[in-house]
């Protein structure tokens, strides 16, 4: 008896081809998406909501959705993870079974206005003048969502990007909390002195805080990628002078020489294990790291080299779309649930600055002095990845995280390059993918 | 003994055929089926049909049409024809991902199989608590990749890293292995090899398996050495498996987007960055949906040819 020849007659050429092809088939699957849709909660304002903090978090603004009757109608709560989310609201939206009003990315909302998806929020703007909280939005956060035809979204929150220090580390060192690129540069020698991290960062797997770090630099310095009026303008001389700078720290090894190469879980174990002394990172880095002995402290924003200051702000927002059994009602639901939102801070369920003033006095907020000092010091000076422009549009979503953007990151944080160089390539990267 | 003798022996061992036994026939008959029983065949396989067309036939064909449209996963846009294809093609950034891909693919191919190999051939030898061995084996088979790695990161990303400490320690200086662009290349492959060999460990075991043991007492006593028994007879024995693993492995290393996306992300600068992470970056990051599914539809084609030519070689070796 013959095993193989028994084994090639039911291994046909065809079945092979076959087989090989759906096998084959897997990256054309991945490529051209099939992400989670929902059922339809029939007549219901269907609210999908992203993991922005703790599971307690979706827990509590679930329990806000569900709450909601207006307009005759009901809400319904979902949390979409952060993983592939384009993909899960473009497959929903485009077979019909998306969310009425949702939160998600930063620049989601310009997205999907590109596509004719979003119904504009000018009624709900209207409600918020009214019910007395459109004057109580912190200065500049809502402007940047007026279009030309309306206003796209609501910003609820903002995820700002702080200057942080651990305090000891500095004591240790024997220099002074940096207030400007010199002193960051001399302050930093000296940490290195002791095996500390003087500006840490990190752009490795799923980890964007390196690019926000280049594009927080160039505001900085007064520059950004973008005109006022929207144009890109990556080489302007400002911008050249902060990344010059950066590759000043790279090259004397201010910033760690592996930071290309980290996650936010090794970056967030530089700060829990005082390696890292100072640097931009996320909001609430002492809960965030499990370290809340007061030794993590926010520093002030630094001054550039022309007396500049300014730091990123991204301005999160919630969105409603077309697609809704009813726009009254999905209005209605937003105005109301922007009334709510105290609630979460008041629960301490935010690590994100809120967009209300009356938020912001609020004691479960103000009682942590790094919260004051970033609403009192960065909020004022933050700029958006739209600087020097303030206007926002769906090319900032191909700017945070494209692949443009990381891989300039990335050549900076390895130092092997100059300036100009890698601006240009930053530029013509950019070009390639940014809609005309 | 004689040569010859020798050569005949090992001859008659790589077909499989025990001494003084007929080497069997290769039957191949075709049955007759009646009309009544092929419409019965074909109402029973149609529900299997209809479901391939549809988990398999419409993604292709509705990512056909993106690869040659403009638009987006919302809207596919206006007909472009091959312009996508054009500008994939002329971009350095797809060659350089062609690139890594081929050599992730090589590495991760016969790294793989040279260490499954080796593995199953020490686990057919009679060792204590072997076992627990094999069980151990699999882990990085069965272990989610998500889990090895986030293990591997923590022992290799920073400085104070388990493994760059032992280097440091050694006195070798403190290699960044996932900072520098080679050494993060060749890492992402040694964790490829690493996570695929227990699957060409158990394919090989199983054709090992299969081998009738008194085919090497047979070559034993023709005077064959180890080394010609394992080139002439296991070898040859398992080269079916072989090809067929190499096929599967050729698969999932093109199309391996989390060893690599969770591990470096693609980088540093790239330097880890294969076509279908190249392809994912295009329509989920850039959102250019017609380029990045050109890519995966380069990458099928690609597969196609590389399958068809390695199933050539399974039916060369099914040969007698």
């Amino acid at each position: 008896m013959n095993v193989k020849s028994e084994a090639s007659r039911n291994f046909s050429r065809r079945g092979f081809l076959g087989l090989t092809a759906a096998a084959a088939a897997v990256p054309l699957l991945a490529a051209c998406g099939g992400g989670s849709s929902s059922s339809s909660a029939g007549g219901a304002i269907k609210f999908w909501d992203m993991p922005w903090a703790t599971p307690a978090y979706n827990e509590a603004a679930k329990k806000i959705t569900e709450g909601f009757s207006g307009a005759n109608s009901q809400a319904s709560y979902q949390t979409i993870q952060w993983n592939n989310f384009y993909q899960t609201f473009s497959s929903a939206i485009a077979s019909k079974t998306g969310p009425a009003v949702s939160t998600g990315g930063g620049f989601q909302a310009f997205q999907f206005d590109q596509q004719g998806q979003i119904a504009y929020a000018d009624k709900v703007v209207e409600a918020l003048k009214k019910n007395g909280q459109f004057d109580d939005f912190l200065p500049g956060v809502l402007e940047p969502f007026k279009s030309d035809k309306g206003y796209v979204a609501v910003p609820w929150q903002l995820d700002m990007r702080p200057l942080w220090y651990r305090k000891s580390l500095f004591d240790q060192a024997g220099v002074a909390v940096p207030t400007d690129w010199p002193s960051l540069l001399d302050a930093g020698k000296k940490l290195k002195g002791i095996g500390a991290v003087g500006f840490a960062t990190g752009s490795g797997a799923g980890n964007n805080i390196g690019n926000h770090l280049m594009i927080m630099m160039m505001i900085n310095n007064g520059g950004g990628v973008f005109t006022k009026d929207g144009q890109l303008d990556v080489m302007n001389d400002r911008n050249v002078e902060a990344i010059e700078f950066l590759l000043e720290l790279v090259s004397n090894g201010v910033i760690d020489p592996a930071a290309v190469s980290y996650t936010t879980d090794n970056l967030d174990a530089q700060w829990k294990n005082k390696k890292a002394a100072f640097g931009m990172y996320v909001l609430g880095v002492p809960q965030r790291v499990g370290d809340t002995s007061g030794d993590l402290l926010v520093a002030s924003p630094m001054a550039g080299p022309h007396g500049d200051k300014a730091t990123l702000v991204f301005p999160n927002n919630i969105m409603m779309y077309k697609n809704t059994p009813s726009q009254d009602a999905s209005e209605a639901f937003l105005v109301y649930y922007m009334g709510q939102l105290k609630q979460l801070w008041q629960q301490k369920l935010m690590n994100a600055l809120p967009v209300f003033k009356s938020i912001t006095e609020l004691p479960e907020f103000a009682s942590d002095p790094n919260n004051v000092k970033i609403v009192k010091e960065y909020q004022p000076i933050a700029k958006t990845f739209a600087a020097q422009g303030t206007s926002l549009n769906a090319n900032l979503a191909v700017l945070d995280g494209g692949q443009a953007l990381n891989q300039f990151t990335q050549t900076i944080l390895t130092g092997k390059t100059d300036a100009k160089s890698a601006l240009t390539a930053f530029q013509t990267g950019l070009q390639s993918v940014l809609k005309k | 003994m004689s040569s010859t003798t020798t050569q005949s022996g090992l001859a008659r061992a790589r077909r499989g055929v025990a001494p003084g036994g007929s080497g069997g026939g290769n039957v191949n008959r075709k049955s007759k089926l009646s009309g009544q029983t092929r419409r019965t065949f074909f109402w029973l396989l149609l529900p299997s049909i209809v479901l391939l067309i549809l988990i398999n036939g419409y993604p292709l064909i509705y990512a056909g049409v993106q690869a040659t449209h403009d638009g987006s996963l919302i809207d596919t846009g206006n007909f472009v024809g091959v312009d996508n294809f054009a500008t994939v093609l002329s971009s350095p950034a797809f060659w350089k991902a062609a690139q890594f891909t081929l050599w992730f693919t090589i590495v991760g191919v016969f790294g793989s199989w040279l260490v499954g190999l080796g593995l199953a051939l020490l686990l057919r030898t009679k060792i204590p608590a072997g076992g627990t061995f094999k069980v151990l084996l699999l882990l990085p088979w069965v272990v989610p990749i998500v889990v090895s790695s986030t293990a591997w990161n923590w022992l290799v990303a920073t400085p104070d890293s388990l493994i760059p400490s032992i280097f440091r320690n050694l006195g070798l200086g403190t290699p960044l292995f996932l900072a520098d662009p080679h050494l993060a290349a060749v890492m992402v492959m040694v964790f490829k090899v690493w996570v695929s060999f227990p699957f060409m460990m158990m394919m090989i075991s199983a054709a090992l398996a299969s081998v009738d043991t008194t085919v090497y007492e047979a070559a034993s006593m023709d005077g064959a050495s180890k080394w010609q028994q394992f080139t002439q007879i296991t070898l040859p024995m398992i080269a079916r498996s072989t090809y067929i693993s190499w096929i599967l492995m050729t698969i999932f290393c093109v199309n391996d987007f989390p060893t690599i996306y969770l591990l470096t992300g693609g980088g540093p600068v790239d330097a880890t960055t294969s076509l279908v992470v190249l392809a994912y970056r295009s329509v989920f990051q850039d959102f250019q949906t017609g380029p990045g599914v050109a890519i995966a539809f380069l990458m099928t084609l690609t597969l196609v040819v590389v399958s068809v030519l390695l199933y050539r070689q399974i039916r060369k070796s099914s040969v007698e």
